[in-house]
């Protein structure tokens, strides 16, 4: 699913070719090192989701009702996510002696920040922090699909 | 009276706690060689027939990758390569590793790889066992 293979003799080529998906896609590069064939990237866009709005905001209601009914404060806002860092880690390596043929990986993942909440008297502070890999095949067909593309135009030189 | 009394009984058995806890290593012990850190680093290195610090490194590198790491670091001079892996399903957990390729001379490669969970070195030999052995596998499939 993270790797495929191009028949091309130039890394450095299928590289900036690689950079300049990301960027379509994005990405800022971080870092890159030519001489291993790494590159990394990473862009920021927000995490809200409907589905957790709404269970936060359902959980808020009942509470803020049972608060009221009981005459305490039973307020329960659970934080949801906020913010989120989508990155990228790529290498290209060659496949024989020769260099003719080369294989990308890449490898996508996430860094998740929630906000704030509250839970009774207690105020949640916001900046919880949660790390997950990205498993979805789509992603990284869309990627190479692009990849591919723009491998095959820089090679026919359009 | 009766809470105050109380608390004064807490605070004297706190004090008394407190004293009985271990002093800090004195400074002249906080850079000292170790046992231990000799048997961890004899489990974090071996030599490999590599000519070349390249092949090395993406070697390294694939092995990495194989493992599920994210490389983060990277650099060809300095035979230097950095990952890390989410400790999941732990969302909250980081596994860090450093991995340094430094020439012996004469074709050979000497390798060494430190591990990190969260904050705490890694000390179990099984881990370091099983990175040189996909190591292996992985610089040899290069080759052929």
């Amino acid at each position: 699913m993270q790797t495929r293979r191009f028949e091309t003799a130039d890394e450095l080529e299928l590289l900036s070719a690689s950079a300049a998906v990301l960027q379509d896609l994005g990405f800022q590069v971080s870092e890159s090192v030519h001489e291993l064939g790494l590159l990394r990237a990473a862009k920021e866009r927000s995490a809200q989701e409907y589905g957790q709005e709404i269970q936060k905001a359902l959980i808020l209601l009942v509470t803020v009702a049972l608060s009221a009914f009981a005459q305490g404060n039973a307020i329960v806002s659970i934080p949801t996510d906020l913010q989120q860092q989508i990155c990228a880690s790529l290498v290209a390596r060659p496949l024989d002696e020769a260099r003719r043929e080369h294989e990308v990986r890449v490898l996508f993942y996430r860094l998740v920040w929630k906000g704030d909440g509250q839970s009774g008297d207690q105020h949640i502070p916001p900046g919880e922090q949660r790390m997950e890999m990205i498993r979805d095949p789509l992603i990284y067909q869309q990627f190479f699909a692009r990849l591919q593309k723009s491998v095959f135009l820089e090679e026919q030189k359009i | 009276m009766r809470s105050i009394a109380v608390r004064l009984a807490l605070g004297a058995a706190l004090l008394g706690l407190s004293a009985c806890a271990s002093s800090p290593p004195a400074e002249q012990e906080l850079l000292a060689p170790t046992d231990e850190q000799t048997k961890l680093r004899s489990m974090q290195t071996r030599t490999f027939d590599l000519a070349s610090r390249e092949e090395a490194l993406r070697g390294v590198i694939a092995t990495l990758q194989d493992l599920g790491f994210i490389i983060e670091r990277a650099n060809e001079p300095m035979g230097l390569v950095t990952a890390a892996r989410f400790a999941e399903p732990n969302y909250y957990d980081v596994l860090g590793i450093t991995v340094t390729a430094r020439p012996q001379g004469q074709g050979r490669m000497l390798i060494r790889a430190n591990a990190i969970y969260n904050n705490e070195p890694v000390t179990d030999p099984e881990v370091y066992r099983n990175f040189f052995a996909t190591l292996e596998r992985a610089l040899f499939i290069d080759r052929n």
